[in-house]
């Protein structure tokens, strides 16, 4: 009765410190940066959230929200500071109100239904037995068959019909060769390797000519300093199209560079096609035009 | 060339496909011989193998007149990670997606001496052809990697950069690969039920060996690509509730429960609705999860890049819940038994943790699909964070850990003994009293130590019963496993501490008692690499240097910042490089994870606990389908 | 009977919602489909924030001084990419219309003194006014999403104009000219 007594009030005890020592856990009004960082959606990125990225921007925000702590900003008014700025998207969990309570709702009426299912299959009778399967008769088992080969030839002859080489509807846009090409190129330009870069768009303008893949490799052969091949192939260009602004710029800036005395009138051929392009107050500056 | 033989292969592998879903669907209806069936079945298997050696072949010898390979493979990408190529974008993926596929087929659909007892085998073989069908079709006809490309590239960019950083990626996406698709025989199973009517006639056995083992699968590739996450994203993190590893997740919780209602449902024939329903449920996930991210449905990290698949997989997806949804309305109330257990016995408290389950599952997929219905009703662009998981699923699963704890003093058809909990509840108690004492966690992470230490000790304080040795082995660990990963999850949320600043040469960072000093970074503003030597000082100790990597991909214009780990009992030292100025200011995240290690360390043991009990099962015999009474007392919860 | 139709009008009622929501998913769900060239543009009514701090040439900077001038506020950074495109075309603009009342301010984003001298230096654009923002919080207090971003503040110190991506001199013709006029 003793023994019972001690371990009956042991566990009391032990209960209420456990309570108290939860409570004791109940976070702060003041929530910290990280918290704050976690509950905003990195506006620069794709689905992480401030706390997770490592984007400037949302380096800056971090930023921002030490600094409004320090001053002394409750939780509530720095995260209305940034819903201000940016809209409520920038909340990384919506509000409990409107459209953000189907996030609440669904669950429960889901682990409502459930209860009630069960709660219903504990009361219900058994049902007399389920409908036995009923196999078809013997007399199919040819008919089935002849019907099976003729599914499995179907299939066979649409497999081998099919377009499956390039010009394929699904293929076409992602197994474009120059697509490719220009992105092996890009990289390798990226890189500084402009003279690798223009081998690379010489092999493939080889075996497909394409203006696209031209005006690339007279931009890296401009870049590796080999100008009149730049030229030449900015030239080919503009046989295609005379009016060709990349062409045109890149055809004067190799004329330019060279000391070609073409330079100007090439550039100002340019300026009258694209005034607009993104080069030109580069290139009028060039010029010495205002 | 290469290309050439991975379409036929491709084509073949589409023939069969539609021929073993025939030739099963006859053995079912007319109970034919299963000879031609299994012929069928094994040409498949033979197809998609050679699909993925020939794709493996193009790659390794850098064949870049095959489009996956132009668009994938690249020269100066090391062996190891060219192999893994094979699955680093959607196309060559979906080829190991379907070597998986015909492997399961195979293995389901084997020569066994009591085949006859299964009926329902034929059918489920069934569906899995017709699985196959749409699969090996979508390969053919929408994602084919086989493709030419003319003019021949010289190089390719290579594979994801992200994918070329951690040797993880090697197994990660086969096993989560493998776990997806093995729920294909559960879900061929409980459709086969909703087919013929027959829920009483599915093999609780067979059923639960392949949801054990997809789920020891999953349960594995689960964890290793939370340990990539932490180890290559460099975020400090390993679970962002990202629709990618949310789609990781859904199948699992579904899969947790089935396992559950497959236990009770031996003594409780209106539960075998349930598990015929879950195991539907689970293999609907999967491909929901695929659609969602591989379609660009939802934005996320590591999403694959828009592709044409996105209509054919909804028509897919759409169709099956379609065909399951009608069947279960269809069948509904067919099967059902009167329960006569008591309130707090065995069979509720394993329903009940199933419906808690489900429950999360909701939750999870609630908030995946959020944003997709923020934009069609609003317009807007809303977000779903891990907040809303941690206010909302969280709290579900620390009840169900609770209902864990009480596994130890249910039999089946009594009522709990629940002086057996004594001690463990006096354990949990001290624990979170001590923990709350000395230190302030949050509520939800003491909760968590709290239940932990709760289950670990009523795990280990009563010996096993009588009999059931053998089994109970994989069932303890995976309980003590999960239990683990419980309490590492809320370690890690609740005591990671962090500082980022930017520093110069010289200067130090400091977090929880580790400071770090930077000491030189190596090569600002060249291509590739940029490094930084970090001295570091545990407590007074220097501790020798770290080197985090800012390495950046200028085929796809990627920067990816590699983190440092310094692994301790304690925890984890973890050290990112944010960003390095031209002037050689380097911007430094020092951040301390205590017991982030119990994660990786509980996730192993749920994985093997799973498939020790798979082991132990098929080398303990048949007797057990027999007498199902003993095999429950041996499993429970 | 009756119970079998409504159950199968539910789930028939269920896929179809679910149908209707991916299916919209996949249809607006490429963000970078969508992404068109030049720069997002949007209209604006709402009072600048403040912008005070130093310059490149070490002098201190209050937008408040340039009250009654139409001001255009660019966030860059040299870490930044399109930046480079833009900054000569911003110079141009503030060659052109200054006067006219129109000013350039730079904002350099979470970037060096050093590094941002020389990326100008490099580009040989002179004369922006240049305020450093090393930790990036005047361009969050601006509530910028990403580098370049550009904004318009009229007269009266109200934003008027916001635009995300690159701008170039057609953009600028078309945006600053009507604050001009007014």
């Amino acid at each position: 009765m003793k023994r019972r007594l001690v371990g009956f009030t042991g566990s009391l005890v032990l209960a209420a410190g456990a309570a108290a020592a939860v409570w004791r856990s109940v976070p702060p009004d003041q929530p910290s940066a990280r918290d704050l960082a976690a509950q905003l959606v990195c506006p620069a990125c794709q689905g992480e959230t401030v706390a997770q990225s490592a984007s400037p921007m949302a380096a800056a925000m971090r930023a921002t929200i030490a600094q409004q702590l320090a001053t002394g900003h409750t939780g509530q008014q720095i995260r209305q500071y940034f819903v201000d700025r940016y809209g409520a998207g920038i909340l990384a969990d919506p509000a409990a109100g409107g459209l953000g309570a189907v996030l609440w709702v669904v669950p429960v009426l889901v682990l409502a239904a459930l209860a009630v299912l069960v709660w219903r299959s504990r009361r219900r009778p058994a049902d007399p037995g389920p409908l036995a399967a009923t196999g078809p008769a013997r007399t199919w088992r040819r008919a089935w068959d002849v019907l099976a080969v003729a599914v499995v030839a179907l299939v066979a002859a649409v497999a081998v019909a099919s377009p499956r080489e390039p010009g394929g509807p699904a293929a076409a846009t992602a197994a474009d060769p120059t697509v490719i090409t220009l992105a092996v190129g890009r990289s390798l330009e990226e890189q500084g390797r402009y003279a690798e870069a223009a081998d690379v768009y010489r092999d493939a303008l080889d075996q497909q000519p394409d203006d696209r893949l031209r005006r690339r490799l007279a931009f890296a052969l401009l870049r590796a300093g080999r100008l009149v091949e730049a030229e030449a192939v900015a030239a080919r260009v503009l046989d295609d199209d005379p009016g060709d602004p990349d062409a045109l710029l890149l055809l004067g800036l190799a004329q330019r560079a060279s000391g070609s005395p073409k330079a100007a009138a090439t550039l100002r051929r340019f300026l009258r096609q694209a005034p607009d392009h993104p080069a030109a107050a580069e290139v009028r500056r060039l010029l010495g035009d205002r | 060339m290469t290309g050439a033989v991975g379409n036929v292969a491709l084509g073949v592998g589409l023939v069969a496909a539609v021929a073993s879903a025939l030739a099963w669907l006859r053995v079912a209806l007319i109970g034919a011989d299963a000879r031609p069936a299994r012929i069928a079945t094994w040409t498949l298997l033979v197809a998609a193998a050679a699909g993925c050696g020939v794709l493996e072949w193009a790659l390794l010898t850098h064949d870049f007149s095959v489009r996956y390979v132009a668009e994938n493979g690249g020269r100066d990408v090391p062996t190891y990670f060219t192999v893994t190529s094979l699955w680093a974008a959607l196309d060559g993926s979906l080829l190991l997606w379907l070597l998986i596929l015909a492997g399961c087929a195979v293995l389901l659909g084997r020569q066994r001496v009591d085949a006859d007892a299964d009926e329902l085998r034929p059918w489920a073989l069934s569906v899995v052809g017709v699985v196959a069908v749409f699969f090996f079709a979508l390969t053919y006809f929408a994602a084919n990697p086989f493709a030419t490309v003319v003019p021949t590239p010289a190089d390719g960019p290579g594979p994801n950069p992200l994918l070329r950083e951690h040797p993880a990626m090697g197994l990660h996406p086969p096993l989560l690969y493998a776990g997806y698709i093995a729920l294909v025989v559960p879900f061929g199973y409980g459709l086969a039920a909703l087919l013929t009517g027959r829920a009483d006639r599915i093999r609780d056995a067979a059923v639960r060996r392949w949801t054990l083992g997809a789920w020891s699968l999953l349960t594995a590739g689960i964890t290793l690509g939370a340990w990539w996450s932490y180890a290559v994203l460099g975020w400090g993190g390993y679970w962002a509730w990202d629709p990618v590893e949310n789609a990781s997740l859904l199948p699992w919780l579904t899969a947790t429960a089935l396992l559950h209602t497959l236990v009770a449902g031996r003594a409780t024939p209106a539960l075998r609705t349930w598990s015929v329903c879950l195991a539907c449920v689970s293999f609907l996930l999967v491909l929901v999860g695929t659609f969602l991210t591989r379609s660009g449905a939802v934005a996320s990290v590591h999403a694959f890049t828009a592709s044409p698949l996105g209509p054919m997989l909804l028509g897919f997806v759409l169709l099956a819940v379609a065909v399951v949804v009608g069947l279960v309305a269809y069948r509904a109330g067919a099967p059902g038994g009167p329960t006569t257990s008591p309130l707090l016995s065995r069979e509720s408290v394993l329903t009940g943790n199933a419906v808690l389950l489900v429950t999360v599952a909701s939750i999870v997929l609630t908030g995946t699909l959020f944003p997709l219905l923020a934009r069609a009703v609003r317009g807007e662009q809303l977000a779903v964070g891990p907040d809303y998981y941690a206010r909302s699923a969280v709290p579900v699963g620390l009840v169900v850990l609770l209902l864990m704890g009480l596994a130890r003093t249910l039999r089946p058809g009594r009522p709990a003994d629940l002086s057996a909990v004594r001690l463990p509840a006096l354990v949990g108690l001290a624990t979170a009293l001590v923990v709350g004492m000395t230190s302030r966690p949050g509520v939800l992470p003491l909760l968590a130590f709290g239940l932990g230490a709760f289950v670990l000790t009523g795990l280990f304080t009563r010996g096993p019963a009588a009999g059931g040795r053998d089994r109970r082995a994989g069932w303890l660990l995976a309980h003590a496993g999960l239990a683990i990963v419980a309490i590492g999850v809320a370690a890690s949320a609740a005591y990671t501490v962090s500082s980022e600043r930017q520093l110069r040469i010289g200067d130090t960072v400091r977090a929880g008692g580790v400071t770090a000093r930077l000491d030189s970074v190596d090569g600002p503003g060249t291509p590739g690499t940029t490094g930084a030597r970090v001295t570091l000082t545990l407590g007074g100790h220097a501790s020798g240097t770290s080197h985090p990597r800012l390495r950046y991909y200028p085929a796809r214009d990627l920067t990816v910042s590699v983190p440092a780990i310094r692994s301790r009992p304690t925890g984890d030292v973890y050290i990112t490089v944010l960003a390095v100025g031209d002037d050689g200011t380097t911007t430094v995240r020092l951040a301390v994870n205590p017991l982030v290690g119990l994660i990786w360390l509980g996730g192993a043991l749920i994985a093997a606990g799973g498939l020790l009990t798979i082991v132990r099962r098929s080398r303990a015999g048949r007797p057990e389908d027999v007498r199902p009474d003993r095999v429950g007392a041996g499993s429970t919860a | 009977m009756r119970r079998r139709l409504a159950a199968l009008i539910a789930a028939t009622a269920v896929v179809a919602a679910l149908a209707v929501l991916l299916g919209y998913g996949i249809r607006t769900g490429q963000p970078d489909a969508a992404r068109a060239a030049g720069p997002v543009t949007e209209l604006r009514s709402a009072p600048a924030p403040p912008l005070t701090g130093t310059t490149l040439d070490g002098r201190s900077f209050d937008l408040t001084r340039l009250r009654g001038q139409v001001v255009l506020v660019n966030v860059w950074a040299s870490w930044c990419d399109p930046c480079r495109q833009e900054l000569p075309a911003l110079a141009a603009a503030q060659r052109r219309w200054s006067g006219r009342g129109f000013a350039v301010v730079a904002l350099g984003v979470r970037d060096t003194t050093e590094s941002a001298r020389r990326l100008l230096t490099d580009l040989g654009v002179t004369g922006l006014t240049t305020v450093t923002d090393p930790h990036g919080t005047t361009a969050v207090a601006w509530g910028t999403r990403g580098v370049p971003e550009t904004f318009l503040v009229d007269r009266q110190g109200v934003v008027r104009v916001w635009a995300r991506g690159a701008v170039d001199t057609a953009w600028l013709q078309r945006r600053v000219t009507p604050l001009l006029a007014s």
